[in-house]
């Protein structure tokens, strides 16, 4: 107990910002695809990881070898298989809704009407078909159906039935208090065990039952019953209070609004707590675990250093940080993460010798720095001066037989470089790049840059960091 | 006396040997004997790099030279030289001081040259600044050594 309370005071602002914001994506995922065939495949894999997990630590190499494989081509089903489903749940909303939004209780369907109406056609012997949606999406299933979108009333599903409306044959689609198509054709039903008396319309609801989690209400027109198809079950239902049960059941409505709203709210509040409980586990085993030592050689950066003063040599350029930490967070380092920085702001021309302490050092949340080698370096600063220097053509390659270089021109032929004062001591002349020689066959002008050696010069904003060469060639003389 | 001046060419040849790889050599114009007055300063005349020394002059001019030559020589002119003195020849590869050659100038006019051999780790970019006897610098000369 005391170590787990240990592990917790351990924990940094980063480290709480990092679990809380992982949990709210988790929590909207959750939000978004919930009900969807794509949550129940995502809960898949995540159990399929934990098998892994076990897998790896017991040493069963085929067995994590299969679940590895296994996840990775579920990863590519989900996409392919279920595009429509994420893009329903990407397209439908606006960011807002994606990342802040909750879903509020869809328009509640009015199963009375559907109940009464059902039976009204029933008594008329007007065959009919009705499909009740689940949450699974049925753009799949349903073909030809004719958009129509209007509020439900009895008056209009009887119409739409009626024998002359050229739809009649159709099913209509009805989500929430909307009647969302008419004239829609069902996938049919091939089961033999169906009762011969069926004919096209219950093979048709029966078979967009089994496909999908709709529920499909049916009208007999020569027996005037009503019958529901809900999964594999066919069933007449005499009684109109068992068809609105079985509606409102299908609907998630309860019978008490009250009701219904507490439960969303503790679905909810229990999924948010799953989510923080779940990814808090979950960054314990990769931040807490096992610990990793490593090397990590690290640039040292130069901060605040006067603009009149320059770095003219260092006894190392990089040091190298021995660090510690767990497995997941020592690989996932990332260079631009460790910053080896000294403060320059009171050092003076000549030597000066810095200590690397832990305040010189920017690692990553949960990362430890246990040794620095070297644990000093020395910085040499020189004044800052101005000098100007010949140049010169450094010409490489070989010149075609029979011809001399005899002469070259450069504009300008000297620039000035800037640099610290004893670097500049030694230098006497700036060359060029290297000219090649191979391609010159008569006089003429080319354009080159010039090397900077040591690269810490530079050139003076009033030169020109290319110079003109205009040359001359002759032929050999015998 | 019509043989003098080639005489002393032959003489001042002989001083002309480098402890390395270049040796230097002087020549002097034919006929010119007399001694400059001693009011004139030390001028130099010409400076230049030449694949060989013929006749007493340069030949094939040129600021790149191929190592393949074998060697390449910095050929010097001073008119007037108002005394005995000697000049410096200083061979720079890149900036640093590879051969340092004396030379020895009589009056009135003289010409003398230095010369170093060429081989494959001479490739870049070399100078030769020549200096009178107190090092002031008279002149710099840049050339190329390539394949």
């Amino acid at each position: 107990m005391n170590n787990f309370l240990a592990l917790f005071l351990t924990l940094q602002w980063q480290d709480i910002v990092d679990i809380l914001l992982v949990s709210y994506i988790v929590f909207r995922l959750y939000i978004l695809l919930r009900g969807t065939n794509v949550f129940r495949v995502l809960i898949g894999i995540a159990f399929l990881w934990v098998f892994h997990r076990i897998a790896v630590s017991l040493g069963l190499i085929v067995t994590s070898w299969a679940i590895q494989g296994i996840m990775a081509v579920a990863a590519l089903i989900i996409i392919v298989v279920f595009r429509n489903e994420i893009r329903s749940v990407l397209q439908a909303k606006n960011v807002k809704a994606l990342l802040w939004g909750y879903p509020r209780k869809t328009a509640e369907t009015p199963v009375d009407i559907i109940v009464e109406s059902a039976y009204e056609l029933a008594q008329s012997r007007s065959g009919a078909l009705i499909v009740l949606p689940g949450k699974e999406d049925l753009q799949e299933v349903l073909h030809s159906g004719i958009p129509w979108g209007g509020s439900v009333s009895k008056e209009m599903i009887l119409s739409i039935f009626w024998h002359d409306n050229p739809v009649h044959d159709g099913a209509a689609v009805i989500k929430g208090d909307q009647v969302e198509e008419v004239g829609a054709v069902l996938p049919l039903s091939h089961r033999k065990d169906l009762p011969s008396y069926y004919g096209t319309r219950h093979r048709a609801a029966a078979g967009l039952a089994e496909a999908s989690d709709a529920l499909v209400i049916v009208v007999s027109e020569e027996r005037g019953d009503v019958t529901v198809a809900l999964g594999s079950r066919m069933k007449v239902i005499k009684r109109k209070e068992d068809l609105a049960r079985m509606l409102r059941k299908h609907a998630g409505v309860s019978s008490k609004q009250g009701g219904y709203l507490s439960r969303q709210r503790l679905e909810l509040g229990i999924a948010a707590l799953a989510s923080v409980v779940f990814i808090t586990g979950v960054w314990f085993i990769f931040a807490r675990g096992l610990d990793t030592l490593i090397t990590f050689e690290t640039p040292v950066e130069y901060m605040n250093r006067d603009p009149a003063i320059e770095i003219s040599d260092t006894s190392v350029n990089a040091v190298r940080l021995h660090l510690s930490g767990s497995d997941a967070l020592i690989k996932s380092i990332r260079p631009e993460q460790v910053k080896v920085r000294l403060d320059l702001s009171r050092s003076v021309v000549g030597p000066n010798t810095f200590s690397i302490a832990q305040k010189n050092i920017s690692l990553p949340p949960g990362v430890f720095l246990k040794k620095v080698e070297p644990s000093s370096v020395t910085v040499i600063l020189d004044h800052v001066k101005r000098k100007e220097v010949p140049v010169q053509i450094d010409w490489a390659g070989k010149l075609p037989e029979g011809l001399i270089l005899s002469e070259a021109r450069l504009d300008p032929e000297k620039i000035e470089l800037i640099g610290g004062q004893k670097m500049l001591e030694n230098i006497s002349t700036v060359y060029t790049e290297q000219v090649s020689l191979s391609t010159i066959q008569k006089s003429g002008t080319m354009t080159v840059k010039l090397v900077l050696d040591p690269a810490s010069l530079k050139i003076s904003p009033s030169s020109r960091d290319k110079v003109t060469i205009e040359y001359m060639v002759t032929r050999r003389a015998r | 006396m019509a043989m003098r001046p080639k005489l002393l060419a032959f003489l001042c040849g002989l001083f002309c040997v480098n402890v390395f790889l270049p040796w230097g050599a002087l020549s002097q114009e034919k006929g010119e004997r007399a001694t400059a007055p001693a009011s004139q300063q030390l001028s130099l005349a010409q400076a230049v790099m030449c694949e060989e020394i013929k006749d007493h002059a340069p030949h094939n001019q040129a600021i790149v030279f191929s190592v393949t030559n074998g060697s390449t020589s910095c050929f010097t002119s001073f008119d007037p030289v108002p005394e005995k003195t000697y000049i410096y020849h200083d061979w720079f590869y890149r900036d640093k001081l590879t051969t340092r050659i004396k030379l020895f100038l009589r009056p009135p006019r003289w010409s003398t040259f230095s010369r170093i051999q060429l081989r494959e780790a001479d490739k870049g970019p070399w100078r030769v600044e020549i200096t009178d006897r107190k090092g002031a610098l008279l002149c710099i000369v840049r050339f190329s050594i390539t394949d």
